[in-house]
């Protein structure tokens, strides 16, 4: 009888041998998830707070902390999932041959495609849990809200690591992967509604930076503040992109391993 | 007795190139047998056909019952793998890229742990289990990437130039491995363009030119059917002068290295060496004909 081309146990094996990576240096990993936001809160909070005072976002009037935290989440999310699905994965494709190996085992594409996938997303919940997490320290996030926006951060983190597995599969040297670092992912931590509302902008930049998907997370986990008015577009949205990069990311990365 | 492993007229294109041309083979269990060639003959190509990671253009492969191109999963399962790179995983220990290895299989805990503890013992790298990768040497990469392979205990194993780039002592270990590997009934599939190697291991061979197989069988069949028993080396004599002795030997001669070789015929070797000694060449030797020449005979160029 012929076997499935994906089985949980196959995803979860090279899952786990990433998670096993992971775990031997987890102090250091966890580290800047930590740290990041809390200096970020710290610089923005005490220096930034005094010069902008509240924010008006969606009809009511936060404070400019309570308006960058869930940025911050969002920002967490996107940096870890990215960079484990762009450097990550490019070592271990290219450098380590980590999938060469893996594809002698009784393992498919699919399931190690899925695996790598899958641990980009994990770091990215990683990095969004635990800033979240200072986040409701600091009062800046009400903990039940965190809890409910579990679903829209692992959406967030598998859209942004699928983005990181494209970058892999299609530069041929790790400093390429600059290129889409410094065209789409500096452009969207700085556009997208994260350290100012989208409002402010021009019309035609508030225009492309509403289509970024950095937006669609951020305003979506700015919703204990006010619920996006389109809210399941943003999500439909961002599930669209995941597909798509995922699809474009798979027909990257095959090629170069089933010839 | 079933064959372990069957390939059956496998092609492949990359679009106008063809690199493999209807390779058909058996591989029994306890059987070691040799794809031999030079570099770009199509060694790894058929390899990767054999075990899933190159999809055959048409032919197929089949293990057993299970047919490899269709069913991946299952016939690695029963697989060994050795590839041409150290894929290690240097991000863990000896021991620990045995136990991770086998989780793949569902191989786990102590099933795992006394697997691995077999295997390192087979190999010699008991001491070594702590290890991280980047402290062994060439040789003991290559012995613990063969441990990986047979962590599922498979019927047959693929070594790609398992001892490219090893040192003669390293090469010889390793040999032993792989002889073991045929005493315990595993079939085993080696490519390789050391001579010494394929006559040493190899219960078979298959002589690989641009993709196709150009002759088959045991190494000395080879030798005796393409060169006969003995060579003269030769330096220092014109090409005319040596292929006129050729044919009236009914013998036959080829450039090689900075010389030639000429195939010394059984019946009337002694008339050919006097004919050569009376030349004068610079340099003339005389030994026992190897697959060296038998590939030389067939392709006109060395293997090396």
């Amino acid at each position: 009888m012929k076997s499935r081309s994906i089985t949980a146990w196959g995803v979860y094996s090279v899952w786990r041998r990433h998670a096993k990576v992971y775990q031997r240096t987890w102090l250091v990993n966890c580290l800047p998830p930590i740290s990041e936001p809390i200096i970020y809160l710290v610089a923005f909070g005490y220096g930034l707070t005094p010069l902008i005072g509240n924010v008006t976002y969606g009809g009511q009037t936060v404070s400019y902390l309570e308006f960058i935290a869930p940025a911050m989440i969002s920002i967490g999310v996107l940096f870890q999932s990215f960079f484990e699905g762009a450097y990550g994965t490019f070592i271990r494709l290219n450098f380590q041959k980590t999938w060469q190996a893996l594809l002698t085992a009784p393992l498919t594409f699919s399931e190690v495609f899925l695996g790598d996938w899958l641990w980009a997303a994990t770091k990215g919940m990683i990095a969004g849990s635990l800033t979240g997490l200072v986040a409701v320290v600091w009062g800046l996030y009400p903990a039940l809200s965190l809890l409910f926006s579990l679903p829209i951060m692992f959406l967030g983190s598998l859209l942004f690591g699928a983005m990181g597995l494209l970058t892999a599969g299609s530069v041929r040297q790790v400093d390429q992967v600059n290129v889409p670092v410094f065209l789409v992912i500096v452009p969207m931590f700085t556009l997208c509604g994260t350290y100012f509302p989208r409002t402010t902008l021009p019309p035609g930049l508030k225009q492309v930076a509403d289509t970024l998907p950095l937006s669609a997370l951020t305003d979506l986990m700015r919703w204990h503040l006010a619920l996006p008015q389109y809210w399941w577009l943003g999500s439909l949205w961002m599930i669209t992109l995941t597909g798509i990069f995922a699809g474009l990311a798979v027909r990257r990365i095959y090629p170069q391993l089933m010839r | 007795m079933a064959e372990a492993l069957v390939a059956y007229d496998l092609w492949k294109q990359y679009g106008d190139r063809t690199v493999v041309q209807g390779v058909s083979f058996t591989l029994n269990p306890g059987e070691v047998v040799g794809l031999l060639g030079p570099n770009g003959a199509g060694k790894t190509t058929t390899v990767g056909m054999l075990y899933g990671a190159v999809l055959p253009t048409r032919g197929f492969v089949k293990l057993g019952a299970v047919q490899v191109q269709s069913d991946g999963r299952q016939a690695r399962a029963q697989m060994g793998i050795v590839t041409q790179e150290d894929n290690l995983d240097p991000d863990f220990s000896v021991l620990e890229n045995l136990l991770h290895f086998a989780h793949h299989y569902r191989i786990r805990g102590n099933a795992a742990r006394q697997r691995a503890g077999e295997l390192l013992a087979q190999v010699s790298l008991e001491n070594y289990a702590a290890h991280q990768i980047d402290e062994l040497s060439g040789g003991l990469k290559r012995r613990l990437v063969l441990a990986r392979a047979l962590i599922n205990r498979p019927q047959v194993v693929f070594l790609d130039e398992p001892t490219t780039g090893l040192d003669p002592d390293a090469r010889q270990e390793f040999w032993k491995l792989v002889t073991n590997l045929k005493q315990h009934g595993c079939g085993v599939l080696l490519t390789t363009h050391y001579m010494d190697e394929a006559q040493r291991l190899c219960d078979r061979l298959l002589l690989l030119q641009q993709g196709q197989v150009i002759d088959q069988g045991t190494p000395a069949e080879l030798i005796e059917r393409t060169v006969g028993q003995e060579v003269a080396e030769v330096e220092g004599i014109s090409e005319a002068t040596l292929q006129a002795i050729a044919n009236q030997a009914h013998s036959w001669c080829r450039s090689f290295g900075s010389g030639y070789l000429l195939a010394l015929p059984a019946t009337n070797h002694q008339s050919v060496w006097e004919q050569l000694t009376a030349a004068q060449p610079d340099r003339l030797t005389r030994r026992r004909a190897n697959l060296e020449d038998v590939f030389l005979r067939l392709t006109g160029s060395s293997l090396a």
